[in-house]
């Protein structure tokens, strides 16, 4: 059994310790049954910010050392992060539809800079498939990975920024607004979903290197695998 | 007992994403091994 399979059977396994805490675990008492879905929407979304950080630290280092690791890094992380963007924002809308009475609203300040911040990690990934070359891919793609993360804060302070329909967080320094079960069961689905993440990164990185050995082998075989030149072709 | 429903339902199609995303990259690895 490779490492991979390790990893990932561990995160399957941490995924459904968090689920039944998250279904074990108090319910809100205005909210009921739709408070439950707090135990995956903001471990996804957390994790979507810990993607795109991933994604700006391994710009960074492409840029200062020209690797081609730090730049599968950074396309995995990325990736990752519009997945769990995706999902966090899904879970955001039914709990949203259940307790706001509407799923979307683009006035709503955290709703409206995570959207953008979602279409520019699409915009980069976009990028990396319209970039063939992979020299250039990994320059256009480390500057935008380092710039695009600025989003993260802001979508995370606009809450503080624009007192508009989302909520504050839940847990702050000096505290958190919720029961103690609760917050056992929220602080196990950000460790699980954090896991999780983790794996997904690894499997991910495990695709890119062995895509990016098969990408090279044609230059192995050397000149037998060459086609012929056209001026080859016109001598006969 | 319908928003206990929904709310399962919700987990479960979240989880199914990233299942699916999984799953594409088992291909993708199958793939390049062959």
């Amino acid at each position: 059994m490779n490492r991979t399979r390790i990893l990932l059977g561990t995160a399957a396994l941490a995924v459904a310790v968090g689920l039944w805490f998250a279904f074990t675990s108090p319910v809100d008492r205005l909210q009921g049954e739709f408070s439950r879905i707090v135990h995956i929407h903001a471990p996804f979304l957390w994790v979507a910010f810990l993607a795109f950080g991933v994604t700006a630290l391994a710009s960074i280092m492409w840029l200062v050392k020209k690797t081609p690791r730090w730049d599968r890094l950074g396309e995995a992380s990325a990736e990752l992060g519009v997945v769990f963007t995706v999902t966090g924002l899904f879970t955001g809308m039914v709990w949203g539809q259940a307790v706001w009475g509407r799923a979307w609203d683009w006035g709503d300040a955290r709703l409206a800079t995570t959207a953008v911040m979602l279409f520019v990690y699409l915009g980069y990934l976009a990028l990396r498939k319209a970039t063939p070359d992979p020299e250039m891919r990994a320059r256009r793609s480390a500057i935008l990975g380092t710039i695009a993360v600025v989003q993260v804060p802001l979508v995370y302070f606009s809450v503080y920024l624009f007192r508009t329909l989302h909520q504050t967080p839940s847990i702050r320094p000096d505290g958190a607004s919720m029961p103690r079960e609760m917050l056992i069961a929220l602080l196990v689905n950000f460790l699980a979903i954090t896991y999780l993440y983790v794996t997904l990164l690894f499997a991910r990185l495990d695709v890119a290197r062995a895509e990016a050995r098969v990408s090279v082998q044609p230059d192995l075989a050397g000149d037998a695998v060459k086609p012929p030149r056209l001026t080859e072709v016109e001598d006969v | 007992m319908s928003d206990l429903l929904i709310v399962i339902g919700t987990f479960a199609l979240s989880y199914a994403v990233v299942l699916g995303y999984a799953a594409r990259l088992h291909l993708r690895r199958r793939r390049v091994k062959d």
